[in-house]
């Protein structure tokens, strides 16, 4: 396997690389998350725990995918809670994974109740040597009901005391995972920064209902004919996740943890450009396993060769100057759709998509019979707005492209 | 998509349809077309895109009413029909990578109701006129659920016991399981049309002058063509016809060892592939026609070709050798044609030195079939077919209508179908020019 060096500073502190295991199913334990670094990861954030007195009673099923077409994972609803594992089972083998492990970054996620709680778990999560603390304030089903996850990060003064709370009792780095479940994040990351955390995780999952199954009538999972809203993640939030993420990198200016619907390094690339400083992963590796992250590593490695750029760092935060608000952007950028007749297929699925989704603009052309360019559609360029909807529907990579206009001035 | 496997003396072997994500995930490789050129290729005229996308978007119910309501046979051709030469030859995704395999998702369509009563269509309101269709194979059971559709009193008259025609008795039941033409045959009479088996040798004109208002001949061709080869008589020679009815019927005939089939039409690959499955360790495929000229369909050349079936390609039969009374061998030579571009016995010269030997048990004539029957006042042509006006299906008798093999002289399932249904406009157009005085109604007169 290739090794670039993709080492990153974050929040203060040296990861090999910036792909990081979430905090999920994947990081439950010593055994999962050491196999997760043999493989490559920079860093894990060990599965949310919380005091021992702090009941978890799991259901099953807890997960289902949402399927589409060819792919049965575009989304992941889950049900599931947090580490149902003791406190200081864990919190041992923080500690001995800490002694194997140097290089990779240990974070560990945690959730808790009261003041005296919150710096309770901080005190014992440091003592066994985590690196850098994330605090659940986001979990959007479970813990809400009883004050917790996102029933904290959906309110800002909540958010700010507890946040508070942590940060005075941590002697590491303290990031604050956030939800995604509002309508406004930039008030609540604002307070994040102001309690003194050294950055934000976000997203964590979007709170969805993810179906019914027709013949019961029960939602999905199922439970014995019951079900509830849960967390949804994978590639399906990854466009939201990248809002979240630069809204707060950008409009905050605080480091930022990114995840959300990360599958490959294009995906990471993206998380970077907008803000963040790491890229969390964790439905991907639940489906495809540990090893992908060898693509994430390798193909990032190649890309920053490619580009000539040094280290992801370069990366981070590259592409925010060039989000802006809808009335900042050009109206003189006028562009038509453009279609290579060499290229094209003769579908006419641009023409359906034009004609019901557009402005009614492409035509197979009238007077081409005979000369084998029938079904090579036109574009009338008077009725094209350029919305750039056809090009989505084109089987054909680059057989229609949105040229600029000829400035008419 | 398919489970054969030849030799193992298997006489029923079913292509595999899709079970239903495979279906959507096939469906879902279709590029939904403007003005779908895959449409063009049809026939019967089945939407195709439009059945696709009901089952891309997850309407299998809809996909199969849809299917069935333009085509009747609607199982039966998904696996008949010649696709790669019809609707899928037109397939835009063809230029991307693959077309898509419209007659698997048409096999699927079909299927979704097997078992199942399948609705029916609406029928008009019931008329009092009668239409006697003689021959229950695919054009006349086409046409006889059209004229139900249509309200007009039907009467399938069938010469042999087990109706379906070609469904049932001339194709393999490997290559059609028996109960889809059963399925579709039982469709046609849940609609109301009245299946007599053993009664197709009437003529026309004698059923017009005992009540029947008209009459479509759809009776196929069942009379198989010989060559007329020295040691023809030796037993051990057979027509193909002959074996595949007997196989259809649920019989194991002993070919022997060794088998040697006589044409390049799908008849002669499907006695082929057949005698295979009877037990043939080894069968010689000889044939007029190059690869590319055979007339057969590509996939079944193709399968029959990967079964194991030795082809003697541009040869002519010579002379089949026999002792006491026996087959024991087949004598050809090669050919090339004197004309290029006719593909006829009388255009073959012969080439020296390329004659050749081989045993055989048996002998099967596969080289086409044609009329059994004349009919009174209707004209035919030379072969014997039966002429009909191609828009209408009407031939040169009033009230006498023809469809299928016995007009075309041999064509495939669809086109059949489709004939059956310009028939049966036909037909409603030219009772209605007669007007419901014309009819004596109800059960004869």
């Amino acid at each position: 396997m290739r090794k670039p060096d993709l080492s990153i500073e974050f929040c203060g502190v040296r990861f090999p690389n910036p792909f990081v295991l979430a905090a999920a199913p994947p990081t439950d334990s010593a055994e999962m998350i050491a196999r997760g670094f043999d493989a490559g990861w920079g860093g894990a954030v060990v599965k949310t725990l919380g005091l021992e007195h702090v009941e978890v009673n799991l259901v099953s099923p807890m997960m289902a995918g949402l399927a589409y077409e060819d792919k049965n994972l575009i989304g992941l609803e889950n049900i599931d809670l947090i580490s149902n594992r003791h406190l200081p089972e864990v919190l041992q083998e923080v500690s001995e994974l800490k002694k194997r492990y140097q290089e990779q970054v240990l974070i560990v996620s945690m959730m808790a109740g009261t003041e005296d709680e919150w710096k309770e778990i901080t005190r014992r999560v440091q003592e066994a040597g985590a690196d850098m603390i994330e605090c659940s304030f986001s979990c959007p089903h479970g813990m809400p009901e009883r004050g917790m996850g996102s029933a904290v990060g959906q309110d800002a003064a909540l958010t700010y005391e507890r946040a508070k709370w942590v940060v005075e009792a941590a002697s590491v780095p303290v990031l604050i995972k956030l939800t995604p479940n509002v309508t406004d994040i930039r008030p609540i990351a604002q307070k994040v920064k102001e309690a003194g955390a050294a950055g934000i995780t976000c997203i964590n999952t979007l709170k969805g209902l993810l179906g019914f199954d027709l013949d019961t009538f029960a939602p999905i999972p199922d439970v014995g004919g019951k079900s509830t809203a849960g967390g949804y993640s994978g590639p399906a939030i990854k466009p939201i996740a990248l809002r979240f993420v630069s809204d707060v990198a950008k409009d905050v200016g605080i480091p930022v943890a990114g995840v959300g619907g990360v599958v490959t390094w294009r995906d990471a690339a993206e998380f970077l450009l907008a803000g963040a400083g790491i890229v969390q992963v964790c439905t991907a590796v639940m489906r495809y396993g540990y090893d992908i992250v060898e693509e994430l590593i390798e193909g990032l490695g190649y890309y920053l060769e490619e580009k000539g750029l040094g280290t992801p760092a370069d990366l981070v935060g590259r592409g925010l100057p060039n989000v802006v608000s809808h009335e900042a952007l050009s109206r003189d950028y006028k562009v038509v759709a453009s279609i290579d007749g060499d290229l094209c297929v003769g579908c006419g699925a641009c023409i359906v998509a034009c004609r019901d989704g557009g402005h009614q603009a492409i035509e197979f052309p009238e007077d081409a019979a005979g000369t084998g360019n029938e079904r090579i559609p036109g574009v009338d360029e008077e009725k094209c707005i350029g919305c750039g909807f056809c090009r989505t529907v084109c089987p054909v990579t680059g057989c229609i492209l949105m040229k600029e206009r000829e400035s008419e001035a | 998509m398919s489970d054969r496997t030849a030799g193992s003396g298997a006489l029923v072997e079913f292509d595999r349809t899709y079970a239903p994500h495979e279906a959507v995930l096939e469906a879902s490789r279709c590029l939904m077309c403007e003005d779908p050129p895959c449409n063009r290729g049809c026939p019967a005229g089945v939407d195709a895109r439009r059945f696709i996308r009901k089952i891309r978007f997850g309407n299998f119910l809809g996909a199969s009413r849809l299917v069935r309501e333009a085509n009747l046979l609607v199982g039966v051709c998904g696996r008949l029909c010649p696709q790669e030469i019809l609707c899928m030859e037109h397939c835009t995704r063809a230029e991307l990578d693959t077309p898509i395999d419209i007659a698997g998702l048409q096999r699927f369509a079909g299927d979704v109701e097997l078992g199942t009563l399948a609705p029916l269509p609406e029928v008009a309101d019931e008329r009092s006129q009668r239409v006697a269709v003689l021959g229950s194979g695919p054009g006349g059971l086409a046409a006889a659920v059209e004229l139900r559709k249509a309200g007009y009193q039907v009467d399938v008259l069938e010469r042999s016991g087990t109706p379906g025609g070609l469904l049932t008795r001339g194709v393999p039941p490997f290559r059609l399981e028996r109960s889809f033409a059963e399925s579709e045959l039982e469709y046609a009479k849940r609609l109301g049309a009245n299946v007599l088996p053993g009664r197709g040798d009437e003529d026309p004109a004698r059923l017009l002058r005992s009540g029947y208002d008209a009459v479509l001949v759809a009776v196929g061709l069942w009379k198989p063509y010989t060559i007329g080869l020295p040691g023809e008589d030796l037993e051990g020679v057979h027509v193909a016809g002959d074996i595949l009815a007997v196989v259809a019927d649920g019989g194991r005939p002993d070919l022997g060892r060794r088998v040697v089939v006589i044409g390049g039409g799908n008849v002669a690959i499907d006695a082929a592939t057949t005698a295979l499955r009877l037990g043939a360790e080894r069968v010689d495929l000889c044939c007029l026609e190059s690869h590319d000229e055979m007339p057969a369909f590509r996939s079944e050349i193709e399968t029959a070709q990967a079964e194991g079936v030795e082809f003697h390609t541009r040869t002519i039969p010579v002379a089949i050798t026999g002792e006491g009374g026996k087959v024991v061998g087949y004598e050809g030579i090669g050919i090339r044609w004197k004309e290029p571009g006719l593909l006829v016995p009388s255009n073959a010269e012969r080439i020296p030195g390329t004659e050749f030997r081989l045993g055989a048990d048996a002998v099967i004539e596969a080289i086409g079939q044609g009329v059994a029957d004349r009919y009174e006042g209707v004209e035919t042509d030379e072969r014997g077919l039966v002429a009909a006006e191609p828009e209408t299906m009407a031939t040169s008798r009033a009230g006498v209508f023809a469809c299928g093999d016995v007009t075309s002289g041999g064509a495939t399932v669809v086109q059949a179908v489709a004939e059956g249904k310009r028939a049966a406009e036909g037909i409603d157009r030219y009772l209605r020019s007669l007007g419901d005085s014309a009819s004596g109604g109800g059960d004869g007169r």
